[in-house]
Parts: structure tokens; C-alpha cells; sequence
């Protein structure tokens, strides 16, 4: 079977939390409109569950990387905004270098397949 | 830490934080459904899209609440509160484990307290860890091995010892204090100016004295906090007013803080200065200071002691006794002596206790994990992990823990009333209290007791097979296999109640020998009391003074006799020298020593001492240079053994050819006049009159009375006061009370261990009545079956009762064992005796197996009237 591109990618443990941290980087969100930013930056790549995104955002309030608060929507209802904390925002910065060295590691061992001798 | 307070501040709203959570939720669906509409779904059909994207709700809330970080906590609490509810359903169970738990914890909690006041409480000097006792070490003498320093060897010491950063000489005494209201005798200790920084100790209020009023003999005091309190009020102004001491002018520099306390008991109210004269600088027999000494820093006891050896023997060379080395011992175990010993076995016995009350909660817990085991299933069924099952029996544990520790430390509080008295009194009288170091010990004790008792039934209770727990028809489970674990318990708790009953048995017979120890007078109806001699200058006058308070002693109605003694029997006071019978050689002067006592007339009968042969004192033993002794047996037989001393001459050493030669008139029997726990030593009694050296600054008095001799207290005060209205009376007490307190050490420490050793016998014999009547209940089909195929009921009965006593003897044997090794630790409780060991281990396995026997015929006897029919038909 020829490869293809995958229509959707399973989050990796532990990178919810830094898509989340980026996301708010341009500004506070609510829940909602974390996970369709993080959807439609990745061109659908990732899909945010529900079920890990609400876990992950309280996870992060917790640990005071972010909080909340209770704002009226565009569409004049209530809802929970978080905002990126300067602590979460220097964790951003520590986790994003750490990403970046990951990439480039897996990149590294993971050479294109056509460059390797037969 | 930000994060902790976080959560709790969530935690305290949770009930908002749900809510919360569930508009949260609600308000991602509306928008999920609004972007579906917006797609071109219709209102229903998007609604239920989102709905499914959102997947199971109640688990999205589930895990959301988890990032919370309090869902530990409220398991915790939830397992805690089932534990009480168990407790609340099954309290004829919670009863017996609180009790048990109550007993164990009691007593360990108390002796530690008592432990610690002695042993671990850090004393009231600077890095008092620091601090040594140095004493002579004159083993050639009679007396005793161990004897006070001179000041000459203390001036010595302080310019050629390489070890210390100070030395200090103390001495202990009374001085009577008087002026502003009436005189009375105070506790003293003339100290020099070293002592404060020694001990690096400094008044709460004013100054120390210097070195400068020490070697001038200038007359200042510092005087204790309690004495501040009481005699003047507190005031402020104490420090430069004059206080008079022996009648001599004192200001007063300084007062010590409340805390303060030197040896040789807490008691002291008056610190003077010792200002040595000159002949005393000198003088290397003059064995009256008490030396206490800071290490200095990296310097470790053991060369410190051989320093010191080395030292003394190279200054002493000369001495005409002999050099002689010296004891450096430190200041911690100095102030805790015997009790030492008598804590630690104590404790020892304590935790022994706890122990086996911990194996009979951990059998309890078994039997009523396998009762349990269908509880067990179910959970386990539901999905409840081995690790959640574990946790909810050790928290289970943990509330019994607790209930327990309260109610043990209700029981504690008498107990430690009662060890107050154990304190040596260089401690004084500490309160013994629930302090936060107290309370910690007990805290640890209780969770560590809890894992003790609880993880095994823990471990055994969780690992359960639903299945077959489930299939066997609601029976709990059978556990042989718990068996072996259930009995090496109660081998090891019929073990430590062994040593704790052999211990027990052999303080007691040696508290018994004690009791009935020979005091070589009647101790009964006899008051004592001191009068200090300061206010007469010369010897004829003082003489005089006693004589004449005898007299008037003598005269009060209900009194039978009196008579005066320098040295009151059980007096902490030495007060013995050399002496030399007539025609030994001079050289055999060190090695004799004898303890000096100086009587009236009366004094040997007054007390009830017994004669061997020869005469009492009379009024014809007047002013003489032809004076007469009497001399106990320890002299007797130690240099006429077989034959009478009577008419014998000797004279005291140290005094050379001035001394008179005393002729021995009568041998009296052995009176323990240091101490009912020192071995008998060499005593001579003669007249006052017919002394011949410094003769001594008090009087100890005796009266013997038809009547209680508290009643005439009164009358013997107004006849001295009669005499001399600003004469003191000190230390006025019965000689039974003097007794008592001799063998107040023995007695408590006895009484406690004996307790101890009872409570054990109990929870032990308690332990096998339990494991045999558990044993029965899960054997009743067996037992069924066996009677059905033709046992008897007395075969029955015989063999549970054979199970029972195996493990009693196999506990017995190792408990005996480990009785000799334990008893070996006590010896120094043991005073010299030696107590029957053999018949003390016969007397304990006997009653041992009487009563395991009774615990186990109880539930044997149940067995054997098992009815086959109802037990195989329950099946």
C-alpha cells in the first residue's frame, strides 16, 4: 500500500499543554475557541478531545501557568476565560526550546527515507 | 506551595467550582453546537452532534475534577469515615482493640516522658554534652571507690590539665537564712568563681560573683528564682540588699533563672562563693569539692579521662596514701544515676508491652478480614484495585490507631504522676507533661503501631478471588494459609510476656530482700530533724546545745527517748577517714577507711540499735583523753573476725601522734548509715565529748515517740525555740519516710514493671483465647464431621486444648531465652542481690500455662459441644 498523509495525528502526551500555553500567547480564550485554534492552525491535523482539553486546562490553572476567569462571550454569554500567566508565559518559553530540541533530535535520527542507501 | 494554597482555596468552594465546571461544559456545547448550525445542521441535529463529540460527560467532569488535586484527600477522608462507621457498627470489637491499643500506647507514651524529662531534655547549660563530673578514684578504701576532689588537686588541675577549658569547684550544704522574717535552712552551694562559665550559665538578674570577691572571701550571693518568689516577693530590688547567711552579712548579685539547677538536687537557693583560705589551697586530704569541667572543643571523653588519670596520679605521687586516679564521668549520667537503668528497662518493658498489644489487634484483624473476605469480593468485583483495598484497611487501622492513643493518653497521666517521683532527685522535682515532644512520640507511635498491626490483615484481606469468595455460598473465606502467620504471633507475644513476668519476678524478690532488709534499728515512731551549730563558736558550747536540746526534747510528753547523731542515717554524706589499730604498721593506714559517727549517750538506744557484745555509751563516757568507741560488725569482722574487739585500741590517721587512742567497749549490728543500697562498710560511733578532731556544724536529732511522731512537731519546736528562739530547725521528717524514699527507686520501678508484666500475661493469655475461639468458628464443619465419623467430644476437646498449650510452650521456651538476656540488662537493678532465677521461671511458665490453659479450655470446651447435625447442615 502506497503511504498517504494521515487525516488526523494523535497528540503525543504531554504537547496539549504547550498547544494550549501557545494559543493563549495571542491573547485570553475560552475553552472552546482554544481547541478550534489549535485545529485550524494545524489544518485539521489535530483534533483536541474534549475530554483531555478541560482535564489539561484545569491541570494548568493548578499549577498557576494560566487563569481564569468568567467573561461575556461575542455572543453575549458567559464564559470561562483563561489567559496565559507570566510564569505560564516563561514555561511557554522553556517548553517551546524543549520542543524544538525534540524536533530536531527525532528529525535527526529520522532522515528522509529516500536519503538513506539502499 | 502557590499551588497548595490554590487548591484549597478551590477546595474550600467546591461545591461553586461544580458548578462551575457544569456552565464550563455547558457553555463548550453551545458553541460546538452554534459552529455545527453555522455548517448547516439543523438545531437538534447539531445539538446531539456535539453532544457526541463531547463523548461521556460525568467522565470529562471526573477527570477535570482530578486536575483539582483533592480527590486523594476526600479518599482519604472517605476510608477514615468508613473506618468509624466500622468502629460505630462493631463496637464490642472497636472496644477490645481501643483498649488494647489504649494500654500499649499508655504506658510507652508515659515512660517516654519520664525517659526524656531524664535522659533526652537537654540539661540547662550552654552545650551541656560538654560538661564532666571528675572524682578520685580511690579503690584501696573501704568507703567507697569514688570520692570527692580536694581544692588543692582543683587549683592543681586548672594550671597543668591540657583537656579542659575550665574547671569548677562546688560543695554542697545548708545555710541558714535569717533576718527579715524567721530563720530557716536553706539549701546552699559554695561554688567558685569558675562555676558560671563553666557551666556557662549566667543570673536571670544582676551579676555573677568574680574572681576578685571569690579570693578576697568577699560575702555576696546568688540566690535561686524560687527563693526570690518566695521569701522576698519578687522584687526587683533584691539584687544589692543584704541578706544574712549563718548570721554572716551577704549582698545579694544576683538571681538565677527558674530553669537553673546543679546537682546535687534541684533544691539549691543559694550560690556563695567557696573562697578557699589558704591552708585548704593546700591541703590534699581535704576531700570537699565537687569538680565539674568543660571539655574543650575536639577533645573526646576517653583521652580526656586519660589525661586526667595521668595527671592526678603524677600530683598525687607523693600523697602519703598512695597516688591515686580520678573518674571523669559525664555530667548527663552523673545526674541520672540509677535511674538510668531503671528508665530504660522500663521503657524496654514498655515497648514490649505495645508489641504484644499489637500482635492481639493484628489477630483480630485477621480473623475479621476473613470474615470480611465476601466484602472484600464484592469490591473487588465492582472494580475496587488491590492498592485502594490496602489503603482502606490500613486508614481502617489508622482511626483505631487514634481512638486508641486518645484513650491511652488518658491512661498516661496517672501513670506519669506516679513516675514523677522516679526523677533523681539531682533533677529535682520535674513535672512530668503532655508536651508537644510528648504528644509527637505518641502521634509516631500510633502510625507506626497501626502499620504494625495493620498491614499484614491488610495485605491478606486484599488479595481475595471474587470468584471464589462469591461461589462459597456467603461463608467468609477459610484461610489456612493465614494460619502459621496467626500463631507465630502468638508464640512471639507469649514470649515477650515471659520476659516481661521474669524480669518482673526477679525485681520483685529483689524489692522483697530490700523491704526486709536489716536496718539494725526500728525505724518506726522515730522524728528526725537537723539543728545547724553556726551560732555556738567553740566546741564546749556546742556540746553544751545539743545536750541541752536533748534534754529539753526529752521532757515533751509522748516522747520515749532522744539523742543526737552528726550525720542522720541516709544522709548522702561520706564523712568518714583513716584509721589504725594499735600495732599495725603506719602503711596500713590508706587502705582503712571507717565512716565517723558522733552520739550522744542516748543515741544507740533511742534508735534500736542492737548490741553483738559489749556496752552502749553511758553517762560516765564524759570529756576524756582515755576515750571509748563502739564499732559495727563490718569492722569487727574485717580485722577480728573470730575473735572479740572488745578492749582493742585504734586512732584516727590522718591526725598522727596528737590523736587519742579509742578502746573499743561495744560492736553494734550493721546500720546502712549511707544508704540501704551501699554495701555494708566500716562505721565507729564515739561520744561527742570525746572527739578529737574539727568536730561538726550540725546536729542530726532522733526522738522516739509513743505517739505519731508528726503530732509533736509542734512541741519540739517551741522546746529548741525555748532554748534559742533564733536556733533553725531543718529537714524534719520521719525515719520511715527516710526509709521510703531510700527505696522509692526499687519500689516504683518494681510496681511499674510488675504492672507491665501483668498487662502482658493478660493481652497474652487474651491473644491464645482469641486465635483458638477464631479457630473453632472456622472449624465448625470440620469438627462436625469429625464427631459425625465418631470423635468424641473429649477428644475434641483435647486436641484444640493441645494447639493451644504447643504454641504457649514454644513461646515459653523462647521467652525464657530471651528472660536471660533481658534480666542481664538489669542487673544494676538488682542492688548486689541475686535474686532465685530458677524458681522465678518455674513460677512464671506455671502460671503461664495455667492461665493459657483457661484461655484456651473456653473455646475448646465450645468445640467439643458442637452438634454434628446443626454443623454439617449449616453447609
Amino acid at each position: 500500500m502506497p503511504p498517504r498523509a494521515p487525516s488526523r495525528v494523535e497528540l503525543l502526551q504531554g504537547t496539549l499543554e504547550l498547544l494550549i500555553l501557545r494559543t493563549l500567547r495571542a491573547g485570553p480564550e475560552h475553552g472552546h475557541a482554544i481547541a478550534r485554534h489549535i485545529q485550524h492552525t494545524s489544518e485539521n491535523l489535530l483534533q483536541v478531545e474534549t475530554g483531555s482539553l478541560y482535564p489539561a486546562l484545569h491541570r494548568l490553572e493548578a499549577k498557576g501557568w494560566i487563569a481564569a476567569s468568567w467573561e461575556l462571550s461575542s455572543k453575549g454569554k458567559r464564559a470561562r476565560v483563561y489567559r496565559l500567566t507570566p510564569l505560564g508565559r516563561r514555561q511557554l518559553t522553556a517548553e517551546q526550546s524543549k520542543w524544538d530540541a525534540f524536533v530536531r533530535a527525532m528529525g535527526l535520527v529520522l532522515k528522509p527515507l529516500d536519503q538513506e542507501a539502499p | 506551595m502557590n499551588a497548595f494554597f490554590r487548591k484549597l482555596g478551590w477546595w474550600l468552594r467546591r461545591s461553586d467550582k461544580e458548578a462551575e465546571l457544569r456552565e464550563e461544559l455547558r457553555f463548550h456545547l453551545e458553541e460546538d453546537a452554534g459552529d455545527l448550525r453555522d455548517a448547516g445542521l439543523s438545531d437538534d441535529e447539531a445539538r446531539q452532534a456535539a453532544r457526541r463529540a463531547l463523548g461521556n460527560l460525568a467522565l470529562v467532569q471526573e477527570d477535570t475534577r482530578a486536575a483539582w488535586g483533592w480527590t486523594r484527600a476526600e479518599q482519604v477522608a472517605r476510608d477514615a469515615a468508613f473506618g468509624f462507621r466500622q468502629v460505630r457498627r462493631n463496637p464490642s470489637f472497636a472496644a477490645i482493640a481501643i483498649a488494647t491499643l489504649a494500654l500499649g500506647i499508655g504506658g510507652i507514651t508515659a515512660m517516654f516522658s519520664a525517659f526524656d524529662a531524664v535522659l533526652i531534655r537537654p540539661l540547662p547549660y550552654a552545650d551541656a554534652g560538654r560538661l564532666v563530673m571528675i572524682w578520685l578514684e580511690m579503690a584501696k578504701t573501704d568507703v567507697t571507690s569514688r570520692h570527692n576532689a580536694t581544692p588543692a588537686e582543683w587549683l592543681e588541675w586548672r594550671r597543668l590539665n591540657t583537656v579542659f577549658t575550665d574547671l569548677a569547684s562546688s560543695q554542697p550544704g545548708d545555710v541558714s537564712l535569717s533576718g527579715d522574717g524567721g530563720p530557716e535552712q536553706v539549701p546552699s552551694r559554695k561554688v567558685a568563681w569558675t562555676f558560671w562559665s563553666v557551666l556557662g550559665v549566667r543570673p536571670a538578674l544582676g551579676r555573677a560573683f568574680t574572681e576578685d570577691e571569690d579570693t578576697k572571701g568577699v560575702k555576696v550571693a546568688v540566690i535561686s528564682h524560687r527563693l526570690w518568689q518566695r521569701r522576698f516577693g519578687g522584687s526587683p530590688g533584691i539584687v544589692g540588699r543584704t541578706i544574712a547567711l549563718d548570721d554572716q552579712p551577704y549582698e545579694v548579685v544576683g538571681v538565677m533563672p527558674s530553669d537553673f539547677y546543679f546537682m546535687p538536687s534541684r533544691d539549691i537557693d543559694v550560690w556563695i562563693p567557696a573562697s578557699f583560705p589558704p591552708w585548704m589551697r593546700r591541703n590534699f586530704s581535704w576531700h570537699d569539692a565537687q569538680i565539674v569541667a568543660r571539655l574543650k572543643p575536639g577533645v573526646t571523653l576517653e583521652q580526656a579521662r586519660q589525661s586526667m588519670a595521668a595527671l592526678s596520679l603524677q600530683i598525687t605521687a607523693k600523697d602519703f596514701r598512695g597516688p591515686h586516679s580520678v573518674i571523669v564521668v559525664p555530667l548527663r549520667e552523673e545526674m541520672a544515676g540509677r535511674t538510668q537503668t531503671a528508665l530504660i528497662v522500663l521503657l524496654g518493658a514498655s515497648v514490649a508491652l505495645l508489641l504484644i498489644a499489637c500482635a492481639n489487634l493484628a489477630n483480630l484483624l485477621l480473623a475479621r478480614s476473613s470474615a470480611r473476605g465476601r466484602e472484600v469480593a464484592i469490591r473487588t468485583a465492582l472494580g475496587a484495585g488491590r492498592g485502594r483495598l490496602i489503603a482502606q484497611f490500613l486508614t481502617e487501622s489508622l482511626v483505631l490507631a487514634s481512638l486508641g492513643t486518645m484513650a491511652g493518653l488518658l491512661l498516661a497521666l496517672p501513670v506519669m504522676r506516679f513516675l514523677e517521683t522516679l526523677v533523681p532527685d539531682a533533677m529535682g522535682a520535674a513535672r512530668l507533661a503532655l508536651d508537644w515532644r510528648v504528644l509527637g512520640f505518641s502521634a509516631a507511635v500510633a502510625v507506626s503501631a497501626a502499620l504494625t498491626f495493620g498491614l499484614v490483615p491488610a495485605l491478606r484481606g486484599s488479595r481475595s478471588a471474587p470468584q471464589s469468595a462469591l461461589r462459597d455460598g456467603g461463608r467468609g473465606t477459610t484461610a489456612a494459609r493465614g494460619q502459621w502467620f496467626r500463631h507465630a504471633l502468638i508464640v512471639v507475644e507469649t514470649a515477650l510476656a515471659v520476659v516481661l513476668l521474669t524480669c518482673g519476678g526477679l525485681l520483685l524478690q529483689t524489692f522483697q530482700h530490700l523491704r526486709n532488709t536489716d536496718l539494725g534499728f526500728r525505724s518506726e515512731r522515730l522524728l528526725t530533724f537537723e539543728t545547724p551549730l553556726f551560732r555556738y563558736k567553740d566546741f564546749d558550747r556546742r556540746v553544751a546545745f545539743v545536750n541541752a536540746e536533748i534534754e529539753r526534747v526529752r521532757a515533751i510528753p509522748g516522747v520515749v527517748g532522744a539523742g543526737s547523731i552528726n550525720v542522720l542515717p541516709f544522709t548522702n554524706v561520706a564523712n568518714a577517714t583513716f584509721y589504725l589499730l594499735e600495732g599495725q604498721p603506719r602503711s596500713s593506714i590508706p587502705t582503712q577507711v571507717a565512716l565517723i559517727r558522733n552520739v550522744t549517750h542516748g543515741y544507740l538506744p533511742t534508735v534500736g540499735a542492737r548490741l553483738r557484745e559489749g556496752r552502749f555509751f553511758d553517762a560516765s563516757d564524759r570529756k576524756t583523753d582515755a576515750p571509748v568507741a563502739i564499732v559495727n560488725e563490718a569492722l569487727a569482722n574485717r580485722h577480728f573476725a573470730g575473735r572479740s574487739p572488745l578492749g582493742q585500741r585504734f586512732k584516727f590517721g590522718s591526725l598522727g601522734d596528737k590523736g587519742y587512742w579509742y578502746t573499743i567497749v561495744g560492736v553494734i549490728r550493721h546500720i546502712p548509715e549511707n544508704g540501704m543500697l551501699a554495701e555494708a562498710k566500716p562505721a565507729v560511733y564515739r561520744v561527742r565529748e570525746q572527739c578529737d578532731q574539727i568536730d561538726d556544724l550540725s546536729a542530726g536529732i532522733v526522738v522516739r515517740t509513743a505517739v505519731d511522731p508528726e503530732s509533736i512537731v509542734p512541741a519540739v519546736r517551741q522546746a529548741i525555740w525555748s532554748l534559742d528562739k533564733d536556733q533553725p530547725l531543718a529537714r524534719i521528717q520521719t525515719m520511715d519516710a527516710m526509709v521510703g524514699r531510700e527505696l522509692s527507686t526499687p519500689s516504683q520501678s518494681t510496681a511499674l514493671l510488675s504492672a507491665f508484666a501483668l498487662l502482658a500475661l493478660l493481652l497474652a493469655s487474651l491473644g491464645i483465647y482469641g486465635v483458638l475461639s477464631f479457630a473453632v468458628t472456622q472449624r465448625t464443619n470440620e469438627i462436625g464431621v469429625r464427631m459425625a465419623l465418631g470423635a468424641t467430644s473429649g477428644e475434641v476437646l483435647v486436641s484444640f486444648v493441645r494447639q493451644g498449650l504447643a504454641l504457649t510452650v514454644t513461646g515459653l521456651a523462647i521467652g525464657v531465652g530471651l528472660a536471660v538476656a533481658a534480666s542481664r540488662a538489669m542487673t544494676a537493678l538488682l542492688y548486689g542481690f541475686q535474686p532465685g532465677y530458677v524458681p522465678t521461671v518455674t513460677v512464671v511458665a506455671l502460671v503461664l500455662l495455667a492461665v493459657a490453659a483457661l484461655a484456651c479450655l473456653v473455646p475448646a470446651r465450645r468445640a467439643s459441644r458442637v452438634d454434628p447435625v446443626i454443623a454439617l447442615r449449616s453447609e
